[in-house]
């Protein structure tokens, strides 16, 4: 180990976890001049590992715990299912079995992209609809003062609640499930709008100014490019209450859909297929959340550097 | 009426004459009107009056707080004065007409590139689309940053950044540039290569410059006439005409070194120092 003394003492906790498990892996750290760039890439590229390996065991640790409260029978097997009857279930829902299609006529992958869709368009309006909003809002003092307590209203209330009514005014079709998502997904879009329009930095405003910039190249060129960071973000999270809300909006006449699955399921106590259906809307939500985030690199390079 | 008429158009043709009049300017902040605040008004500036001649690089300079700054943003169009007026060539000053500004920080629109920035001000000034390119790359040469367009704002260096934001201010062919500070939060070696890049620039283009700064390096190097500002209220107390070559081609650098720039910049320091303790 007097071989790796050397080491930076940044790099101390990545050479001293690793000597537990193989030492010989510890050389590359080293401290060579002569090979500075690949020391410095290395621990990091290391350190991901770490992370993403600490995950797999937090994963297992949770399936095993999982498993445990099953064999124990903590709680009977119809209440919480075993990993495995849940992965089976999970195949069934996803496969054509005994001429049976999925789950409910539908495959998983169906259920989840009729959800996404549903998703997808209601967030497109509210994004259609909300940017604009949050403009006037960030804007112009008096429809701020209007409309700013109305977005608000709407943004504490449980889609649940709201439900009943747009059942009440569409039916059970489509049409009262994307409103839902519209409605539950326009507020956070409007609000980080209008926060990002009323952050626009001054200066900025001024330098375009003095460059002659009048109130439309003022608009698109200064304030909406500068708010788009946070729009962004705006309509990530909008992303997310659009998640959270669409079981709520497949209450009704849900199937197919990954919320009427699950609304189904619950109806006659399958409960591995509501987990099925649960881990699904999760795991889909980190890769759109990925996603996201991958779209905003590229959109918003500027982030954090000006 | 015919008489006062025609005297009219005689006030107005002779400040037409002069780039910018700045006709006994005082400057309050938070006077009644903008509302009571109970805080009691602010005399920024008191009953300045000023004229640059078309041409001209006139340097304002004095302690922080003597209003320099509030006498750019004056003569740019941001800001209206309480009493008196102001004109740039003739007219109110309005912010893009024909007045280029260059402010102690960058500025520059961070979601557009090198180019972009310069885009953005060429749209502004009507130049059409197509002939757009060959217009930024005109600009980048004046300022040494040939073949940058395509970089972006954060990759470059302070210096660098300072660069554009003077071609993007130059952009519309300003008749009237105002420096606001413009090199204080750049090192040394970059702020004495820009100061003479400017003074240059300025003596091959004939555009008349108002710059404010607090350095009397600086003022000396740069001002055909420097203008000592105090504060408390602001005012001009002194006029100093700097009698140093001003062609195109004059060596900027050297004059650093020569007696005549040094017995002038030490008279300014001398006057800005009695400012100060006054």
């Amino acid at each position: 180990m007097s071989t790796a003394a050397p080491a930076d003492p940044e790099l101390a906790p990545v050479a001293s976890s690793t000597a537990s498990g193989s030492s010989e892996e510890v050389p590359p750290l080293k401290a060579d001049p002569a090979t500075s760039k690949p020391r410095n890439r290395n621990p990091l590229r290391f350190a991901a590992l770490r992370w993403t390996a600490l995950r797999l065991v937090a994963l297992a640790v949770l399936l095993g715990a999982w498993q445990l409260v099953v064999v124990l029978e903590v709680w009977p097997r119809v209440l919480v299912p075993s990993p495995g009857e849940v992965w089976h279930q999970f195949i069934l829902a996803s496969t054509v079995h005994d001429g049976v299609r999925g789950y409910g006529d539908h495959l998983l992958i169906e259920h989840l992209a009729v959800s996404l869709r549903r998703i997808g368009i209601g967030v497109g309006y509210a994004v259609v609809f909300g940017v604009p909003l949050g403009v006037a809002i960030g804007a112009v003092r008096p429809v701020a003062v209007v409309l700013e307590p109305a977005v608000t209203f709407l943004r504490t209330l449980p889609p649940l609640a709201y439900l009943s009514l747009l059942v009440i005014w569409f039916g059970i079709d489509e049409s009262p499930k994307i409103w839902l998502l519209v409605i539950a997904a326009m507020p956070p879009i409007a609000a980080s709008t209008a926060a990002a329009v009323r952050g626009v930095p001054g200066d900025l405003v001024e330098a375009a100014k003095a460059l002659g910039a009048g109130r439309l190249p003022l608009l698109g060129g200064v304030v909406l490019p500068s708010a788009l960071p946070e729009i962004l973000t705006g309509i990530r999270i909008a992303v997310g209450v659009a998640y959270t809300s669409v079981v709520a909006a497949e209450t009704i006449n849900g199937v197919p859909g990954i919320g009427g699955m699950i609304r189904d399921a619950q109806r006659y106590n399958q409960t591995s297929v509501v987990i099925v259906g649960i881990i699904a809307i999760g795991l889909s939500g980190i890769v759109l959340d990925a996603l996201m985030k991958a779209l905003e690199r590229v959109l918003v390079p500027w982030r954090g550097r000006a | 009426m015919p008489p006062a008429d025609s005297s009219t158009t005689a006030a107005t043709e002779a400040r037409a004459a002069h780039a910018v009049v700045l006709d006994r300017i005082t400057v309050r902040y938070g006077d009644a009107r903008r509302g009571r605040r109970g805080r009691a008004p602010v005399t920024a500036v008191s009953d300045v009056s000023l004229t640059l001649d078309r041409g001209e690089f006139v340097v304002l300079v004095g302690p922080s707080g003597c209003g320099k700054t509030t006498l750019l943003r004056i003569v740019a169009g941001f800001e209206r004065p309480a009493e008196g007026t102001a004109t740039t060539h003739g007219e109110a000053p309005t912010p893009g007409r024909g007045t280029g500004v260059v402010f102690q920080q960058p500025r520059l629109f961070p979601w557009r590139t090198v180019g972009g920035n310069l885009a953005f001000a060429l749209a502004r000034h009507g130049v059409p689309r197509d002939a757009r390119a060959a217009r930024t790359a005109e600009l980048l040469s004046q300022v040494g940053l040939s073949g940058m367009e395509h970089r972006r704002t954060w990759e470059l260096s302070g210096g660098q950044q300072q660069r554009v934001a003077i071609a993007r201010a130059l952009a519309g062919e300003p008749e009237l540039l105002l420096l606001d500070e413009p090199f204080a939060a750049l090192d040394a070696l970059t702020r004495e290569h820009l100061q003479e890049e400017v003074r240059t620039l300025a003596s091959r283009t004939g555009t008349t410059v108002l710059f404010v700064t607090h350095s009397a390096e600086e003022a000396i190097l740069l001002g055909s006439r420097v203008l000592v500002m105090a504060a408390g209220p602001g005012r001009i107390v002194e006029e100093i005409a700097v009698p140093l070559p001003r062609e195109p081609t004059t060596d900027v650098a050297a004059l650093r070194g020569t007696a005549e720039f040094a017995r002038l910049r030490g008279e300014l320091a001398a006057s800005l120092r009695n400012t100060a303790t006054s």
